[in-house]
């Protein structure tokens, strides 16, 4: 890749769950988490901001959360202060403004930052949020949420290739599990067997609760910073080789295939051929794990198994610990809970802790070179994706 | 847009009324599982503003309120766009001609939303929705689907479309299973 190198020096993530706190004391608290894992940073020396928030008008009522998130964190930005917006990639948004303004030369050390406050007294007016990210006024009068469109993702999926729920319910299992090694998730400390999670009550069928990431508060900052500035920070940089997006409908009507994501093909192979790898390369990835079905789709989309493998992928372990590669080793979307704004961060600290050495050996993949980070949003009509290496672009 | 006859009835008569009349009386009864007579706050409310003073394409309500789905088509090139447009997606003229939509439809996915409705829906739940194959015409809309529970519902199924009144001198579209009667016949 040309132009300066960029790396990704550390981070940290706040509790995620039904927190009994707000969108703003949350940034506090990122601020907060940020400066004690990096105790070389000087809140002086961040000359940018980039704040990841899907709908913050619509859970806290608040706009123009930029400048209130740096106040919270106690920065005061000098070059670049921005909000980013993709809903449920709106924090890999931050990541990437962020990667590209170091990259250009117009920003040294920049803060990526995504909080989300989800969870309301009225759970119908946080259903509303939600539903605006699709097309409102044509999918939203039906009562288009993300539940129902995935469900029919499945639906299909089992139509077309013989899928269970047997193998929806061992990506849940295997994500809850990791989940279970992380204390900011969700779902820490709960277990979920498969025979446990087949019980548990339909929401969109077929997707029972146990297919469906939460509505969750959180927020999560990471630290990126030019070449010649990495080392004053960290001695197991990682480094951004490769990104790569696409998009091509948003109105249901336009979706084409439910089961063969085209999109994130596209996005992998920009981001995978830019890091000069193919995803056989890959020793871990944080994939979008909205929906049990959405990482069956993803392992097939991103070839790691072939069109209509993805549930047997999952059943055989080919996404876990001894596997192929380790998937979601965070505890996933659905382990972890999926604080829109702030999901795409708390990938990212992930990727830095594994390359580090410091999660848990039950998640840890072993020794990693590579990582790739996906994040769907909305009816998985934009996928984003980012690589990042251990090694410096040659 | 084509030229074609005004609009035949006028919402709100006081331009100057950031409001909407009320509902008639006999709104909540008109169709089963329709929202209630309180309407949402704007931002609140998934249904669009519909009239001639609020959207370009007044005439998609207008049409929907007569029992005819349509939507607009590029006259280059024939291509039928779903949602309808103001402007072509692929060529980008602003002279659009409206047609009427087939009135049956085959379903290729569904599902049902039996927790999280959104404000306003809350006391449909449980209700069906549908990815539904228009016959005829290569567009799959998306929809509600009423007239049986999702259990007895099957890909490859017929469904007709029909519109309804929301309760407040809108309307809006969605599919009805079986063959039983229906809404207003579509043109
Ligand atoms: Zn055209």
């Amino acid at each position: 890749m040309s132009g300066r190198a960029v790396a990704l020096v550390g981070g940290a993530t706040t509790r995620f769950g039904v927190r009994p706190t707000t969108w703003a004391e949350m940034a506090q608290e990122a601020g907060a988490a940020l400066f004690r894992a990096i105790p070389e940073l000087r809140a002086d020396e961040c000359d940018s901001l980039f704040v990841g928030a899907a709908e913050p008008e619509r859970f806290a009522f608040q706009s123009h959360v930029a400048p209130l998130a740096a106040e919270q964190m106690g920065l005061r930005p000098r070059r670049i202060l921005q909000r980013t917006e993709l809903a449920c990639a709106s924090g890999q948004s931050a990541i990437r403004s962020a990667y590209a303004a170091i990259a250009a030369g117009l920003s040294d050390i920049a803060v990526a930052v995504g909080v989300e406050k989800m969870n309301l007294p009225s759970m119908a007016e946080a259903n509303s949020a939600m539903g605006c990210v699709m097309d409102r006024p044509w999918d939203g009068p039906h009562g288009a949420t993300a539940p129902p469109f995935f469900a029919m993702v499945a639906q299909r999926h089992m139509l077309e290739y013989g899928t269970t729920e047997e193998q929806l319910a061992a990506v849940s299992e295997k994500n809850h599990r990791f989940a279970n090694t992380n204390p900011t998730a969700q779902f820490y400390a709960k277990s979920f067997t498969r025979d446990k999670l087949l019980r548990l009550p339909l929401v969109a069928p077929p997707l029972r609760l146990g297919d469906c990431s939460s509505m969750t508060d959180g927020a999560a900052a990471v630290l990126l910073v030019g070449e010649e500035f990495a080392s004053r920070f960290t001695d197991t940089p990682v480094w951004v080789r490769g990104t790569g997006q696409y998009s091509d409908f948003h109105n249901l009507a336009n979706a084409g295939s439910l089961t063969d994501w085209v999109g994130l093909k596209h996005a992998a192979r920009e981001a995978l051929g830019r890091a000069g790898i193919t995803v056989r390369d890959l020793d871990l990835a944080e994939i979008h794990d909205c929906f049990t079905i959405s990482e069956i789709v993803e392992y097939e989309a991103l070839g790691l198994c072939g069109p209509g493998e993805g549930g047997p992928f999952a059943a055989d372990g080919r996404g876990d610990v001894g596997g192929d590669l380790v998937v979601n080793p965070r505890g996933g979307l659905l382990g972890c809970g999926h604080p829109l704004g702030a999901t795409g961060i708390g990938q990212a600290v992930e990727v830095y802790q594994q390359f580090a050495h410091q999660v848990p050996p039950s998640r840890q993949a072993p020794d990693p070179e590579w990582a790739l980070v996906h994040n769907l949003s909305g009816s998985a009509n934009v996928h984003s994706v980012m690589v990042y290496g251990r090694g410096r672009a040659a | 847009m084509s030229p074609e006859a005004p609009p035949r009835r006028a919402r709100a008569a006081d331009p100057r009324l950031d409001t909407v009349p009320p509902p008639p009386a006999d709104a909540a009864t008109k169709s089963a599982g329709d929202r209630s007579s309180v309407r949402p706050p704007y931002l609140l409310d998934f249904f669009p503003l519909e009239s001639e003073r609020e959207t370009r394409l007044h005439r998609f309500y207008e049409r929907l309120a007569e029992g005819r789905l349509s939507t607009t088509r590029c006259p280059k090139e024939g291509t039928l766009h779903w949602p309808p447009r103001t402007a072509c997606p692929s060529c980008h003229t602003e002279e659009l001609e409206w047609v009427d939509l087939p009135e049956r439809g085959t379903i290729y996915a569904f599902s049902a939303v039996l927790a999280g409705a959104p404000l306003g829906m809350e006391a449909d739940l449980p209700f069906a929705v549908g990815l539904v194959d228009l016959d005829g015409a290569p567009l799959r809309l998306f929809g509600r689907i009423e007239g049986a529970s999702y259990t007895d519902l099957r890909i490859g199924e017929t469904v007709r479309v029909e519109s309804y009144e929301v309760g407040d001198g809108r309307v809006f579209y969605r599919f009805r299973a079986g063959p039983g009667p229906g809404g207003p016949p579509v043109a």
